[in-house]
């Protein structure tokens, strides 16, 4: 078999760049291979993506599915003989791959460099900024801290002024982030397919694809399943797990909210304000959002350890994550804490943070680490589609 | 304490009376220099002793060392102290106080070898020369061409009982034998002090010490030894089944920040000399050889080519990372193979693992002052008289030890007619 070699020396700078700075130290033991808990016998990795990497071939990483399979245990970090710590690698691909996938182009590109923070935070604090501007509620509301003043007041019994602007701002932002999210995703599942030579004849249907690839993947995830099998980092799930619990809370409290103040509210006025202490979504929302703060901080904790200890380099890509979910979980039980205790300013201030935050957190989503959780996800969907018959039966 | 102040001429100490201890203290003593050659073990022939084989010609070891300790027995001008260590180095070059202790044999020159004491002997301990495959009695011949041709009490084992006292009729044997410590004046010292097996058990996903069916290479030249514990047949430690399957596992430990970060140079060549001694045994057995690299330097490459044109031999390029102990005495072998891409689980009933060179001076190296690499290799320096020759400067095979040995008695000697 004969292979031409057209390396890209811009991708190879790239992951040098990006954490994968130790790819050239690679000799092809294939220890890597063997030492990961998720590398499966047919199709073991990461050996052949480090060798893939040094020659710089983007175009067969980008649509590989064990790039996005790995969970970064760490095991191949540290059983390799040289230092080439091929999970580090793997991560910069991936985080190389979600700029690839990225729609529009220019956004992944400005959510990919460090060097574009202060824009990054700019754009969701000028549009929150602007928008309470136009709402004209620039001033101190009266009585006790209630955020449902914070864009101000209407005597208009059914939709409440603070509903309706976030309203106007976060479901476009939603809307968009999931269209690009699916954008990407597409694309990814186009370059897998490709480098796989499937063809599309035999596609499962939209029903078939949920219930048999998409809903399982899903299923494993939340169970944490390939992330139990890690040796070396499996103290990560005690992170990881409460947190993605977590999110999976604040999800629901966010569509219960989203019912009750948008929906229900039209008929039931009193049901705006907000919602009691005893009601259980609230406290859903406070064990959440407790889970959160702890589980992010046991993965700073980590991931500050595994820095120290020579085990990971740090990036951008990295810390974003870590450091936003940081800031929504901290503004966001902050400025409960604070309207409880009436500091008036204060708290209109945590809760104005805690909106661009968010924001920052779900528009950035498709091209930060974040997205690994659709990436990821599909990836799994894909490998398990890989081995349906919709595939082997073309092979056979 | 006794002292033996050679004249002021002064002589040359040798550490290690291994291949290349040999060597060097011949090669320096036949041009006139009077050596001091110190072994720690009761015996010479370090490594070499120990192998079935050894390249360049496949000789057994009494072929090389039995020539040269008769050019010992010969000479004069080499003093051999077995069972002694150096303590301490003080003094410069030319110069040199070196403080020695020798241990108790407890059995001085009288002994003839008779095995009279053997068998009355009722104490047992594991036989290190073999790497405790088997046993010897308290009172032992290190091995059967030892020399010098004594026998030596364990006392770690040795209850004194005084049985074998009464047994031997050249009252060779003093239970009461004290530790002696001397200091020798000398101009030089060539360090030949070797190296030691790295330890396998420090691979934990290699599983050495969990299964019988896993071994080390320098263990399966005592099994293919004649005079090894199964008299030179290759049987499974533990129950004595006849493999009919084998895995050799390169580089276990060598190249690995994590353990040896160098080449050990000599296992691929070892591991392919070894599968010459299976295929001598058993002709139908499957072996695979699972590596990295193939380092088969030079003619060595000859030797390759042969063994891979033998189909029951697999050459799979890809590193052992995980072998699992199976419940019938085998073990699970695990690799991906990095031509065809895919992970191969490899059940065989013997696993060897090529363990490389572990420097041995490592650990009393910066005790004594001496220079060493980060691995614990040693530098040497040859101005200041300290000159490293053999395994103790770099992992070597016999033919390059020999030569630095005799390039380290030329250097030694230009210290001493400065």
């Amino acid at each position: 078999m004969t292979m031409k070699v057209d390396p890209d020396m811009s991708f190879i700078k790239y992951l040098k760049s990006a954490g994968g700075d130790t790819l050239k130290n690679c000799y092809q033991c294939a220890t890597c291979s063997v030492v990961c808990p998720l590398s499966k016998d047919g199709s073991p990795f990461p050996r052949k993506e480090m060798i893939l990497a040094q020659w710089g071939m983007k175009d067969k990483l980008i649509g590989d599915v064990n790039t996005m399979l790995c969970h970064n245990c760490g095991d191949c970090n540290t059983y390799c003989p040289r230092g080439a710590k091929p999970g580090e690698v793997l991560g910069a691909i991936r985080a190389y791959a979600y700029t690839h996938y990225g729609f529009p182009q220019g956004l992944a590109k400005l959510a990919s460099d460090g060097k574009n923070l202060p824009i990054l935070i700019g754009i969701p604090a000028a549009i929150v900024l602007v928008l309470w501007l136009i709402s004209g509620g620039m001033h101190m509301p009266e009585g006790p801290v209630d955020f449902g003043n914070f864009f101000g007041h209407w005597d208009f019994h059914w939709l409440t002024k603070t509903t309706f602007f976030i309203d106007i701002i976060f479901l476009p932002a939603a809307a968009f982030s999931l269209f690009a999210a699916y954008k990407g995703v597409s694309a990814m599942w186009n370059k897998m397919s490709e480098s796989l030579e499937i063809s599309s004849d035999f596609s499962p249907s939209a029903k078939q694809f949920t219930l048999e690839f998409l809903w399982p993947a899903i299923k494993e995830t939340v169970q944490h399943k390939r992330f139990n099998e890690c040796g070396t980092n499996v103290d990560r799930v005690k992170g990881h797990l409460p947190l993605l619990l977590a999110f999976i809370g604040l999800l629901l409290v966010t569509g219960y909210s989203f019912v009750r103040k948008d929906f229900l509210g039209l008929i039931y006025p009193n049901l705006h304000g907000p919602i009691p202490l005893y009601d259980p979504f609230k406290l859903l929302a406070n064990i959440s959002a407790v889970a959160l703060l702890v589980g992010v901080a046991i993965l700073w904790a980590n991931r500050k350890k595994m820095e120290a200890d020579g085990k990971a380099a740090p990036t951008f890509y990295d810390w974003f994550l870590i450091w936003e979910i940081a800031a929504v979980g901290i503004t966001g039980l902050g400025a409960e804490l604070l309207r409880w205790a009436d500091f008036g300013v204060l708290a209109y201030l945590a809760y104005y943070l805690h909106l661009v935050s968010i924001f920052m957190l779900f528009f950035y989503m498709p091209y930060t680490k974040f997205a690994h959780m659709v990436y990821r996800t599909f990836a799994m969907a894909f490998e398990k589609y890989r081995e349906s018959s919709f595939v082997q039966k073309e092979s056979s | 304490m006794t002292d033996e102040h050679t004249p002021v001429s002064g002589g040359i100490l040798v550490v290690g009376g291994g291949i290349s201890g040999l060597t060097a203290a011949l090669e320096a003593a036949e041009v006139g220099t009077d050596v001091f050659l110190v072994e720690k073990n009761p015996y010479l022939g370090g490594r070499v002793a120990q192998l079935n084989q050894y390249f360049p010609k496949l000789c057994p070891p009494s072929c090389g060392l039995e020539i040269n300790f008769k050019r010992i027995k010969n000479n004069r001008r080499i003093r051999v102290y077995t069972m002694t260590e150096v303590k301490n180095v003080s003094g410069s070059a030319g110069n040199y106080q070196v403080t020695m202790e020798t241990r108790s044999r407890y059995v001085n020159n009288n002994c003839t070898c008779c095995n009279a004491c053997v068998e009355v002997c009722p104490e047992e301990r594991d036989n290190d020369f073999n790497f405790n495959m088997d046993k010897t009695k308290a009172i032992y011949k290190p091995h059967d061409m030892s020399f010098p041709m004594k026998y030596v009490i364990d006392m770690e084992a040795c209850t004194k009982c005084g049985k074998c006292v009464e047994a031997c009729k050249y009252e060779a044997i003093d239970l009461e034998m004290e530790a002696k410590s001397f200091t020798l004046d000398v101009a030089s010292i060539i360090w030949a002090t070797g190296w030691n097996p790295y330890d396998a058990e420090k691979m934990d996903k290699l599983k050495f010490g969990q299964s019988n069916a896993i071994i080390t290479n320098m263990m399966m030249e005592r099994l293919s030894a004649p005079n090894g514990p199964t008299e030179g047949k290759i049987l499974r430690p533990g129950d004595n089944k006849e493999p009919e399957s084998f895995a050799f596992i390169q580089c276990a430990g060598s190249r690995d920040e994590n353990h040896l970060e160098y080449c050990s140079y000599i296992c691929c060549m070892a591991s392919l000399k070894q599968v010459t001694y299976i295929r001598e045994r058993y002709p139908e057995a499957k072996i695979s050889v699972y590596y990295i690299d193939l380092r088969t330097p030079g003619k060595y490459e000859k030797f390759r080519e042969k063994l891979m044109a033998d189909e029951n031999i697999s050459f799979i390029k890809g590193k052992v990372a995980d072998i699992i102990p199976e419940a019938d005495g085998g073990v699970t072998v695990i690799a991906e193979n990095a031509v065809t891409g895919e992970k191969i689980q490899e059940k065989v009933d013997l696993a060897i693992l090529a363990t490389g060179m572990a420097p041995a001076i490592q650990a009393e190296g910066s005790s004594l002052g001496l220079q060493m690499d980060d691995s614990g290799f040693l530098l040497g320096d040859a101005d200041a008289g300290m000159i490293a020759a053999g395994c103790a400067k770099k992992a070597a095979d016999v033919v390059t030890s020999n030569q630095s040995a005799t390039a380290a008695a030329l250097k030694a000697i230009q210290v001493l007619r400065r």
